[in-house]
């Protein structure tokens, strides 16, 4: 039973990781309609500067999230501006060359800067928890779970509140009215870029204090939290939450009956039988 | 029925008169010539470890490409590799056929799981494709684990011989590949890849002036995997080993990065792609200690810079074709060639007056 309770505690874990992922990845493609498939190399080296902020500068493994974000808000600005823009409106297979071209450069990059092996960021709180009877939970967990529902409260305050929402709200569902409307486009779409982007460096930076990385975990995550935004349908933020929620926690359950090598095709194969049922999704709207 | 097929003939016989009386017909027979003479000049090692795997590649990323013309894309497309690869090897070792059935029973088991994944998804948008196909990659490893007693794909285990390795084994692939790019030419040629074209244009013009979008979208995919099987079952040979890890994301990731380098929706492409990528793996690795020399000090991290450095490249390579040669290597060409055209054009000229 408390092993039950504690596969399903990490399936939370999980999905809120997949989460931000996939809420990130969901902006971007709400606004910009664009596909970008190295969104988990964000998270990797979102983990990395994580890791680098928390050792090198012996920064609180919770203060180097912020540093996480920053960077990789940054970083994700220049990608926008010098790869994305450049293709935007060309052909739809041509984003997914430059962002699978940007998975090698990342990976690689990451490589020659940290090397091969497996690190992880050290937490204040390690090998500390709440026990409730046979159950115990590490701080950690629910510190991770309590960070990514403050940067959702943020995101939804920034997205229904601020101009700069109004203004990525309007470009998503017309670009052409918008600007004639008065928003600078270009701006719009490199601000919504680092958003997503620093959106991942987050979940990088949790994920780093929670598992062990290495330069290649960016890959899987990517193409889950693209599987999560087509199970919570396109452009729906709510959608990406429960879809999150939905697919971490399917994923440990299958793990806990099925064993490990099932973790990932599990997955996959709810992603498959629900595209075949819904092809827009489960919250999805009609059509396109 | 009598008068389609007198049609199709005719068809394709128009195709091949008109093929046969255009400039292209010198520059495939050159690159044939250059093809079949190659192996006899150079080592075995080369033959075998360089030029067969240049030929296997040619196919398979044509087979991605003829995906692409129909505007779908596959990051999965390793599953048809391997599944191809492995329905030929097992048909040959447990039931005994004869190898070269094999090569085309893989490929046509290929095909036929090809239709069944086509099915479930026909009508997905592109991108939503290229997931699916890529979360099929990842299911279909953990299948062959489940049944590993059966199958034994990850230990893996060595592949029946079709022809001897080396020179024989390079011409075999040879034609079955020109064969294969012939046939994908004819069919672009002909309505279904005019149908393809239209989809890739717009589908929804495409279903407007009564094209059957689900069907023609379903044939590419199908007419796709049936040649990644049958380059797969030629790898599985061509490395006498298959092994689960043929389903890697790397082998789907190989066609994609080969046609858009060499040329998205273009014939030549995959060809001067799968050249370009196989020489620079195999002979770029050569140069890694040099590369170690120079750079090893600024990266103490890793024991050896050459790998990233090159996948990085590669990387920045692609990104930058993409951006700003989307037509990729063979548009150079194609600009190169009609430059020489003008040039001669001015050149009678000249004489003329």
């Amino acid at each position: 039973m408390s092993g039950l309770v504690e596969t399903l505690l990490w399936g939370v874990v999980n999905g809120c990781i997949y989460i931000l992922l996939a809420t990130g990845l969901n902006i971007i493609f709400g606004v910009m309609k664009l596909v970008n498939f190295a969104h988990g190399q964000l998270l990797m080296i979102g983990a990395y500067v994580a890791f680098t902020a928390a050792t090198v500068f012996g920064l609180n493994a919770y203060l180097s999230i912020l540093v996480a974000i920053v960077t990789i808000a940054l970083i994700g600005a220049g990608l926008e501006r010098l790869t994305f823009r450049r293709v935007l409106g060309t052909d739809k297979l041509n984003e997914i060359f430059v962002s699978l071209g940007l998975i090698y450069v990342f990976e690689n990059v990451a490589v020659l800067l940290w090397g091969n092996k497996l690190k992880q960021i050290t937490s204040p709180f390690q090998g500390l928890g709440l026990s409730l009877g046979e159950v115990s939970i590490s701080y950690d967990l629910l510190l991770a779970i309590s960070v990514v529902t403050v940067i959702l409260i943020a995101l939804f305050i920034l997205m229904k509140k601020t101009k700069i929402g109004l203004a990525m709200r309007a470009t998503s569902q017309r670009s052409d009215t918008s600007m004639l409307m008065g928003v600078n486009i270009e701006k719009v779409y490199i601000f919504t870029f680092a958003l997503g982007a620093a959106l991942a460096g987050a979940a990088g930076a949790l994920y780093g204090i929670i598992f062990p990385f290495n330069p290649s975990i960016g890959a899987l995550p990517t193409i889950k939290a693209f599987a999560i935004i087509m199970l919570g349908g396109l452009g729906s933020i709510p959608g990406a939450i429960i879809g999150g929620l939905l697919y971490g926690i399917a994923e440990n359950t299958a793990v806990y009956f099925l064993g490990g090598i099932w973790q990932d095709a599990i997955a996959f194969a709810l992603l498959i039988i629900v595209l075949v049922i819904r092809p827009t999704g489960l919250f999805g709207e009609k059509g396109e | 029925m009598q008068k389609m097929f007198a049609n199709l003939f005719g068809s394709i016989g128009r195709e091949l008169l008109s093929f046969y009386r255009s400039e292209k017909f010198y520059f495939v027979l050159g690159a044939m010539a250059i093809g079949a003479i190659i192996p006899l000049f150079v080592s075995d090692y080369v033959v075998g470890e360089v030029l067969t795997p240049m030929i296997i590649f040619t196919i398979y990323a044509s087979s991605w490409n003829l995906l692409a013309y129909s505007g779908q894309g596959s990051l999965g497309h390793a599953a048809f590799l391997g599944i191809g690869g492995f329905a030929s090897a097992l048909l040959a070792i447990k039931l005994g056929v004869p190898p070269i059935f094999c090569l085309f029973l893989g490929s046509l088991f290929s095909a036929a799981i090809g239709l069944l994944i086509g099915l479930a998804c026909v009508r997905l948008k592109a991108w939503f494709l290229a997931m699916v196909t890529f979360g099929f990659s990842v299911i279909i490893v953990t299948l062959i684990s489940q049944f590993d007693t059966v199958i034994g794909g990850i230990m893996g285990f060595p592949t029946p011989l079709l022809v001897e390795r080396g020179l024989a084994f390079y011409y075999m692939t040879f034609a079955l590949a020109t064969t294969s790019i012939f046939t994908m030419y004819l069919l672009m040629k002909s309505k279904m890849g005019l149908a393809f074209r239209a989809i890739h244009e717009n589908e929804l013009e495409a279903k407007m002036i009564g094209i059957n979008t689900a069907k023609y979208r379903l044939l590419a995919f199908v007419l796709s995997t049936f040649f990644a099987g049958l380059a797969g079952g030629l790898y599985a040979q061509s490395i006498r080993y298959i092994q689960v890890s043929v389903f890697d994301a790397y082998y789907s990731f190989l066609p994609l990065m080969m046609v858009v380098i060499g040329g998205l929706r273009t014939m030549e492409g995959p060809i001067i792609g799968s050249v370009i990528i196989i020489s620079i793996e195999s002979y770029l690795p050569r140069i890694d200690p040099i590369m170690q020399g120079l750079m090893g000090p600024l990266f103490p991290s890793v024991s050896n810079v050459g790998p990233p450095l090159r996948m990085l490249s590669l990387g920045l390579f692609l990104v930058i074709v993409v951006i700003f040669f989307p037509k990729g290597v063979s548009s150079l060409l194609h600009k190169i060639h009609n430059y020489f055209r003008e040039e001669t054009k001015k050149a009678n000229n000249i004489e003329r007056k």
